[in-house]
């Protein structure tokens, strides 16, 4: 055995072996989705996910009490000590009062360390069942949404999620709230009137503090902004690092991130400015506050009213009750504002995505069996037909074919909404404002049951992405067999690097397939899109970083693998328009001839 | 995406530029913290001085219990403690405020200096040094590196500010008081001390573990949104989602640990704190049963050490923070100091001659294949060239030698001063459309930016947008189509206007409709100057004067289309194969 800690948390040699409490299982666990209905407030929901882990978040609320009535104490026991065995001399006072002191620190710190753990452990169990929600419902959904799935989806399933699953929220401002009560109940028990003024007193100190945080905070958030951008500049700069060096911007970049950042220092410098005001008054004003407190109880203990001992625990208690007071309005007040936008923010896209879900349950049709005819219209330009067996070519603009590929993709989801249409190739539910119309076998498309559609239609879009993992491991998505695998790789040329002859296909594609060359990775995802052996496929110029002479390898391969099955092929490369049994011609320029067919000089490959 | 002609694969991930030891680190944070000397002064006289304010509380409350144990107290005396401390306090918390405003805003100004030196000189240095480093080492230095220290600020500033003068100021203070209590403060600096260590041993990997799953996590996210379209059309809504989950999960896992060690660094602190109390309290009975303290002075003692804990905590884990920020500030520096290259000999071109290349080879990386070898050029002025062949056969790397982003291995290359490269990245930077053109000529007006449209025929792009030449474009503003991002990347060469440009695959995402309207634009471009294109599409090698066939890293074939043609070798073949099943062939 190792001599090391095996939980990997450096431990002496005689506390490795004790028990780590409260980690996570080694399995996901299952989660079930929080369910929202359109009348969920986002108040509501917010305060559903803080109380959705009762059986952690409740100890937890105990523990955090007893730590913070715990601290509390401590003062109040030392001046205990001082009046009872320092002042008098009495050993056995001074050991009893030593064995309280240590006591209340055991348990404080007991309670510390369970209740944190319960609390972070309540709280990733509510992120899990937020993410399950969120994911399903708009990232992984066989059911996609209106809303274009763009980058803040990725802040929504990480910082918004976070925010929402707040529990600590819940655990400690209970707990707060108890200590105040109990720090209140004691000053009052010391001294009746003393107590009183002290919380009179705190109250103002906190109502005088959080209007000086106020501005601060506020002005936090504007240099937040400034920083963000400067970041994302020079992230862009770097991007576009190759245009840059082409044109030789070096000097004119530099010049305007120097302008990003100076403003950004402006801002920061005003921003200091403003957390030296707050620190400085916030100290001010809490050191006034003790000092009230301590002169009060000092007048007290001079015309006898209280003990040394009621003097320093009233100090003491009075400097407790700042810490407490602070964190309600410093960490509970904009933990609760920061967790209810989050969480609104979540409400807005879950419901978003149920509205579009309603209207899917009454896509019910079966698919008409068997191996039906897909017809596709584009109002004003024409209509194309693909029955089985036929591969055919489709020259249509950017706009159209980008229309046709994102119909075809999400007949479903095709919304009212009118996205702009300048796609990034993620942008998907913005192609319905071309009021293009799929057909299968004479059923409206958006009427076929989800499922069977997904089974019958496979898009492949222009901006594949690989994901991480082997080659294999993307091709393995379709459920292909090897054998398929290996044709798909074959007729899509990728057999001088995805491995011997076997098809293996063991290399290492990296983030987004960003190890592969362009050409590639392009390949790759033709391959993914033949392995799958829809009975319909679509391909969007899949060759266009292929040199001629590999397209006209996946040309043919193509073609011979494609033999008996529905291809449509939106494409503007003459290898592959030569392989194709018809061309449709839907440009603008050809509105007049309508769909007619393309003349295919030099006849097809067949 | 990187080109598909034998570019090393991933150069977004390469091996990472240099991380600057610890010496470096100190020179140049202390070059760039040098105007800022008489402020640090400042931080420092005005730190001691308002934390030693501070301590004023609890003496005179100690003095108030002394006076009410001996009966001595009256309501007047009670005023002027009240009066001392009311004082004191507000006097020492306003220095506390401006140590903290003056502190932060040198380190401000000094991360301000190293993330400008960062990123000037990422891009500035030579292409081939950065891509062999990677830009994604860069956008995470700049990025990543920069937000760390950034956010470190309000934990360190304030530790090796107030609270590490309030440590100093209290232990001495203690000490004044009656140096027996400064000596019962050791017994818990052994305790400080193996935590320390404990935890700089511990919490650093596992701090880096959580990182790495929330990238880990992040990345299964991105890639999802990214492919959503993928996801959708292959059904891999169920797989996807599982594999985010467990990735999620992984994370909590993570996260639960680095609380766990949070927790057992808080039990151990609040050890020492225990048994500070303890050893003063045992002090305090002794001294006094001695007669050689006070009741009172027990009191001040342990008021100020109740006062050490939260500045003793901060300064602890501003510690471990510091780790993280001294680990980024080496990553910043060590862009900034990495040397240059010695320059490559250059070769002559010599009257009427734009571009010489003689005799280059070239490899990627010392060990890899060669990528070129014994490659001859010679471009005459306003001559227009082009390069075809197939996957690897290192046009892309001809490109980047002729326009000097690449040295190469062996032989020489000419070329004229002003050169510029266009390749089939279409970066839209995010600001308006003007500063994406001027990006090339800072000082272009707005008529000369138009004009420039207007020579490659897209004076229409300016009116296609909602404001215009101010419209915000690229990652946050409107989004341009392939068509129009590549409008302004050759608006941009006019703008520049170079001797020699090259494109290399410029228009080659052009989609099906735009490929005309491209290839016209840039031919326009290149008007009137030296022209270098690396074609996909044979039509556009047909239309330059001379074409240069490349193969394996060599020229294969060099002469007019109609010559190469004739001459039935391999640019034949291409041409048959690409024209084969053309629709409308382009006369």
């Amino acid at each position: 055995m190792r001599a090391t800690d095996p939980a990997g948390l450096g431990r002496g040699r005689l506390t490795r072996r004790l028990p780590v409490f409260w980690q996570a299982a080694p399995d996901t666990p299952s989660a079930r989705p929080y369910r929202v209905t359109p009348d969920t407030t986002a108040r509501r929901f917010f305060l559903r996910v803080i109380f959705s882990v009762p059986r952690l978040t409740v100890p937890a609320a105990v523990c955090a009490t007893l730590l913070m009535v715990g601290q509390s104490l401590v003062p109040v026991i030392v001046g205990v000590a001082i009046d009872r065995a320092l002042a008098t001399g009495d050993p056995s006072q001074l050991l009893f009062w030593l064995a309280v002191l240590a006591a209340n620190f055991l348990v404080a710190t007991t309670c510390s360390r369970f209740g944190q753990q319960l609390m972070v452990h309540a709280a990733q169990l509510a992120q899990l069942r937020l993410r399950e929600t969120l994911s399903r419902a708009v990232l992984h959904t066989t059911r996609p949404s209106r809303r274009r799935v763009d980058g803040s989806v990725v802040s929504l399933l990480t910082n918004d999620v976070a925010r929402t699953a707040a529990v600590g929220l819940g655990v400690f401002a209970l707990a707060e709230v108890l200590a105040i009560v109990f720090i209140a109940g004691a000053l009052v028990f010391v001294h009746p009137p003393l107590g009183a003024a002290a919380l009179v007193g705190a109250a103002v100190t906190l109502w005088l503090t959080s209007r000086l945080s106020g501005r601060f905070t506020r002005d936090s958030r504007v240099y937040q902004g400034l920083l963000a951008r400067t970041v994302g500049r020079a992230t862009d700069l770097v991007h576009g690092y190759r245009v840059i060096k082409g044109v030789r911007g070096e000097a004119e970049a530099t010049r305007r991130y120097r302008e990003a950042s100076g403003e950004t220092l402006h801002g920061a410098h005003r921003n200091q400015g403003l957390l030296g005001r707050f620190v400085g008054g916030s100290g001010a004003v809490s050191g006034v506050y003790v000092a009230g407190v301590a002169a009060l109880a000092g007048l007290f203990a001079v015309q006898g009213a209280i003990s040394v001992g009621g003097l320093i625990a009233a100090v003491g208690l009075a400097q407790a009750l700042l810490p407490q007071l602070f964190f309600l309005s410093r960490n509970a007040v904009p933990g609760w504002v920061a967790g209810l936008a989050a969480g609104g923010r979540v409400l807005d896209v879950l419901k978003a995505a149920d509205e579009v879900g309603a209207r899917q349950e009454r896509a019910t049709e079966p698919l008409p069996a068997p191996a039906p005819a897909v017809e596709v219209t584009v109002p004003g330009a024409g209509a194309l037909r693909v029955g089985p067996g036929e591969l055919v070519g489709v020259l249509a603009d950017d706009r159209t074919a980008a229309a046709i590929t994102e119909t075809l993709l999400n007949p479903h989801g095709a919304g009212d909404d009118g996205g702009d249409g300048a796609g990034d190739g993620s942008g998907v539910g913005a192609g319905g404002d071309a009021g293009i119309a799929v057909t299968i076998g004479g059923v409206p498309a958006e009427l076929i049951d989800h499922a069977a559609y997904r089974e019958h239609v496979l898009v492949a879009p222009h901006r594949a992405t690989l994901f991480s993992g082997t080659i294999t491991d993307n091709l393995d998505v379709t459920g292909a067999s090897a054998a398929v695998r290996a044709a798909a790789l074959r007729a899509a040329a990728c057999d001088d690097f995805a491995g011997g002859p076997d098809g293996a296909g063991e290399v290492d594609v990296g983030e987004l397939g960003n190890r592969l060359s362009g050409g590639q990775a392009q390949r790759v995802a033709l391959a993914r899109a033949l392995a799958r052996d829809a009975p319909v496929l679509l391909l969007h110029d899949p060759t266009t970083a292929v040199d001629p002479v590999t397209e006209l390898r996946i040309a043919a391969g193509l073609r011979a693998l494609r033999r008996d099955r529905s291809t449509i092929a939106l494409v503007s490369s003459p290898a592959l328009l030569g392989v194709c049994d018809r061309v449709v011609d839907l440009r603008a320029g050809a509105g007049a001839r309508g769909a007619e067919p393309v003349a295919v000089p030099g006849g097809s490959a067949r | 995406m990187n080109q598909d002609d034998g570019m090393p694969a991933g150069s977004a991930a390469g091996p990472g530029f240099p991380v600057a030891d610890a010496a470096t680190i100190r020179r140049e944070v202390g070059r760039l913290a040098r105007p800022h000397l008489p402020t640090l002064l400042t931080v420092l006289v005005l730190g001691v001085l308002s934390t030693a304010t501070t301590l004023v509380t609890p003496v005179v409350i100690g003095a108030l219990v002394d006076a009410v144990r001996t009966g001595t107290a009256t309501p007047a005396g009670v005023a002027w403690t009240a009066a001392a401390m009311i004082v004191s306090t507000a006097a020492g918390s306003a220095g506390i405020g401006a140590t903290i405003m003056l502190a932060g805003r040198c380190y401000h100004a000094v991360l301000a200096g190293l993330r400008e030196q960062l990123v000037g000189r990422g891009i500035s240095l030579p292409q081939s040094v950065t891509e062999r480093a990677g830009t994604g080492d860069l956008v995470s230095r700049s990025s990543d590196d920069v937000g760390e220290i950034v956010d470190a600020a309000p934990q360190i500033v304030p530790a090796v500010t107030t609270a590490a003068f309030t440590i100093v100021v209290t232990v001495a203070g203690l000490s004044v008081l009656d140096w027996r209590y400064g000596v019962a403060l050791l017994v818990t600096l052994p305790v400080y001390v193996w935590t320390m260590r404990w935890y700089l041993r511990t919490a650093p990997a596992v701090y880096r573990a959580e990182r790495a799953a929330m990238s880990g996590r992040a990345q299964q996210i991105v890639e999802s949104q990214r492919g959503f379209a993928t996801v959708l059309g292959f059904g891999l809504a169920e797989t996807r989602h599982r594999r985010m989950q467990d990735a999620s999960w992984t994370v909590s896992g993570h996260t639960l640990r680095t609380r766990t060690v949070q927790n057992m660094f808080g039990s151990r602190l609040t050890g020492a704190e225990f048994l500070g109390l303890a050893a003063i309290l045992l002090v305090g009975f002794h001294l006094i049963g001695a007669g050689l303290s006070t009741v009172g002075a027990a009191t001040t003692a342990m008021l100020m050490f109740l006062r050490l804990f939260g500045p003793v905590y901060g300064f602890l884990l501003a510690l471990d923070q510091m780790q993280s920020v001294f680990a980024s500030l080496g990553r910043m520096i060590g862009v900034s100091t990495v040397p240059d290259p010695p320059p490559a000999p250059a070769g002559r071109a010599g009257p009427g001659t734009a571009v010489r290349v003689e005799r280059v080879g070239f490899r990627y990386g010392p060990d890899g294949p060669p990528v070129l070898d014994g490659v001859d050029l010679t471009v005459a002025t306003g001559e227009r060239v082009a390069v075809v062949g197939p996957s690897g056969a290192g046009k892309t790397t001809l490109a980047g030698l002729v326009a000097g982003i690449h040295d190469p291995g062996s032989g020489t290359v000419a070329r004229p001063a002003r050169t510029v490269l266009i390749t089939q990245e279409t970066h839209v930077f995010a600001g308006s459309l003007r500063e994406n053109l001027t990006l090339a000529a800072a000082d272009a007006t707005d008529d000369e930016v138009v004009a420039a449209l207007g020579t490659i025929g897209a004076t229409g792009l300016v009116g296609q947008l909602p404001e215009g030449l101010d419209t915000e474009v690229g990652a946050r503003g409107t989004a341009l189509t392939p068509a129009q991002a590549q409008q302004v990347a050759l608006a941009r060469v006019v703008l520049a206007d170079p001797d020699l440009a090259i494109l290399d695959e410029a228009t080659a995402e052009a989609g099906s409709t735009h490929s005309e309207q491209l290839d016209r634009a840039a031919d326009a471009a290149l008007r009137g100057r030296t022209g270098l294109v690396v074609a996909h599409r044979l039509s556009q090698a047909r239309a330059c004067d001379r074409i240069v066939v490349m193969d394996r890293g060599r020229v294969a074939e060099i002469g007019t289309h109609d010559e190469l043609v004739a001459a039935g070798g391999r640019y034949a073949r291409l041409w048959e194969s690409w024209s084969a099943g053309r629709p409308a062939p382009a006369r």
